[in-house]
């Protein structure tokens, strides 16, 4: 996620000085504070030989870029087919297992392959790592369908409707006076 | 590929709130932990609760773990305005792309180095320690400004209802839904691994690096192999070695079972985020002390058989040390302390981080005040 995930639209940043914004005394601590704080940390991070800070820095270029440029368009490219195949209901909690299962592989990343077991200590990666991800997964995965049904059985309630209606919704309007 | 309407602010600020509050409890109870482990005259960290330092440690790990999933939806809500253009704009925005460039790296950065060092798996090639700590100010400063900057439009966002109208379709998720999956996949990430904590989640946290299980009921983080111990601790010629100034004391196993015992429910709670209640026993650490005609005001240097290292010794504050509570053990759940426990007998001290714990004792010295 390099630097362009502001909020604001357009492509000024974000305005600095709002007409009536009481906050900007709040505004310029956490600037400040901010900048305080990050700067001790960047100091703490100098003191470091040249290589260490050198690794540091790739390790954390690299997750970035794994984010921005390989999990993130994946994601998209998944929600984007995956939108044209699952249709209606069954899309929110497709979505949601989804989320929860990318969740479970990066929890399962340090742990699945015990790459830090030693054998000298037998009380450190001591589960069954694979079989504990597929389980979860697949109970995930079971709760789709549970959720599916249940909600198929509840009424559509009516702010349920009226609230998925767009702005330009403007059928049964009251008649002109 | 149209952006999903999904995304916008009202996700975003939500979900940014709970990411921030995350990240916070993870920076204080981190910063807790650290000054602990390097103690300043200015920080002050009681003996009571006896299981605070359990809870502050839990939940700097907890918290880390729940900004995992908060942190992959906050970057989905926002992710298409990394190819928003102009890419590079005016100088103020370019310094705002760059807060945020450094924000998002140290978060990864902290959560992957944290995540990897509960299971012990240093595949990075850094001191996991001095880098966490000095990253977490990065990140923390970092998150800070970016508030900072942001303030105005969270505070508009966080005014405005969801606006599910805006998600369109008949029928589909709404941002609500969007808002509800993400406490799901929270709480999830929680359960799969906070058992190691928590025991009544121990068995539902199949993501756990720890079971909860361990010679004596407790789990180990430092072995008597890897510590390098074995031989000393198993020699007859064993003794501990209680100094203060020119007085010294000797004592033999036999001699310390003698002194009058005491037990004491207490938790080891480990700096990667386990932890075990226990009941141990053995000698109260102050009637040692006085043993050797030590002041109560006095810190402890605890010296370990292991040979010279980053933790072989500590000290213990004259807090800790003055405390009723406080014990060089000798059982463990009532047994002999097992030799990956610590054999032949080791510090256990309320509130107080596992690796300050010192096991394989050598030696206690009195500091000069």
């Amino acid at each position: 996620m390099t630097a362009a995930h502001d909020e604001d639209d357009g492509g000024d940043a974000t305005p600095f000085q709002q007409p009536g914004d009481g906050l900007m005394v709040v505004r310029i601590v956490l600037l400040v504070a901010g900048l305080a704080a990050g700067l001790y940390g960047a100091w703490l991070l100098w003191e470091f030989p040249v290589v260490i800070i050198v690794r540091i820095a790739v390790w954390a270029g690299v997750g970035l870029a794994l984010h921005d440029f390989v999990f993130a368009p994946l994601c998209a490219a998944l929600g984007f087919t995956g939108r044209k195949l699952i249709r209606g209901r069954w899309w929110t909690p497709v979505t949601v297992a989804g989320l929860c299962t990318v969740v479970l592989g990066l929890l399962a990343i340090p742990v699945f392959a015990k790459p830090g077991l030693r054998p000298d200590n037998l009380t450190v990666l001591n589960r069954d790592y694979p079989l504990g991800l597929w389980v979860s997964i697949a109970v995930v995965w079971a709760c789709v369908p549970i959720y599916y049904v249940i909600v198929r059985r509840l009424p559509v309630r009516q702010y349920e409707a009226v609230e998925r209606e767009g702005a330009d919704d403007v059928q049964g309007q009251p008649p002109p006076v | 590929m149209k952006p999903s309407p999904l995304r916008g602010t009202a996700v975003t600020a939500r979900v940014g709130l709970a990411l921030g509050v995350a990240i916070a409890v993870c920076f204080l109870t981190g910063l807790i932990s650290h000054f602990i482990q390097h103690p300043q005259p200015w920080f002050f960290w009681p003996t009571r609760p006896v299981w605070l330092y359990r809870l502050t440690q839990g939940l700097h790990v907890i918290s880390g773990i729940a900004a995992i999933p908060l942190l992959v939806v906050k970057l989905w809500s926002v992710w298409p305005k990394l190819f928003e253009r102009p890419i590079l704009g005016g100088l103020v925005r370019q310094l705002e792309r760059l807060s945020i460039l450094v924000l998002v790296a140290s978060m990864f950065f902290q959560l992957s180095t944290g995540l990897l060092n509960t299971a012990q798996w240093y595949y990075f090639q850094f001191f996991f320690t001095t880098a966490h700590y000095a990253m977490a100010w990065v990140a923390f400063g970092a998150l800070v400004v970016h508030i900072g900057v942001k303030l105005p439009v969270i505070r508009r966002a966080l005014g405005e209802p969801l606006d599910d109208a805006a998600a369109g379709g008949s029928v589909g998720p709404s941002r609500r839904s969007v808002l509800v999956g993400t406490g799901l996949a929270v709480a999830l990430a929680t359960v799969v691994t906070a058992g190691q904590t928590v025991p009544w989640l121990r068995k539902l946290s199949v993501l756990a690096p720890r079971s909860g299980e361990g010679p004596q009921g407790v789990p180990v983080n430092r072995s008597a192999i890897a510590a390098g111990v074995i031989r000393r601790a198993k020699s007859p010629d064993y003794r501990l070695t209680v100094t203060h100034g020119s007085t010294t004391r000797l004592f033999t196993i036999a001699d310390l079972a003698a002194m009058p015992q005491v037990t004491h429910q207490l938790p080891i709670a480990c700096v990667e985020g386990w932890s075990a209640n226990a009941e141990w026993t053995g000698v109260v650490l102050a009637d040692l002390l006085a043993a050797v005609g030590a002041s109560p005001d006095s810190d402890v240097r605890m010296i370990s058989l292991e040979p010279p290292g980053p933790y072989s010794r500590t000290v213990l504050p004259a807090r800790h040390a003055r405390d009723s509570q406080t014990l060089i053990a000798l059982k463990l759940n009532g047994q002999i302390l097992d030799l990956d426990h610590g054999y032949p007998c080791r510090l256990i001290a309320p509130s107080r981080p596992g690796v300050l714990q010192t096991k394989w004792l050598a030696r206690i010295e009195v500091v000069p005040a």
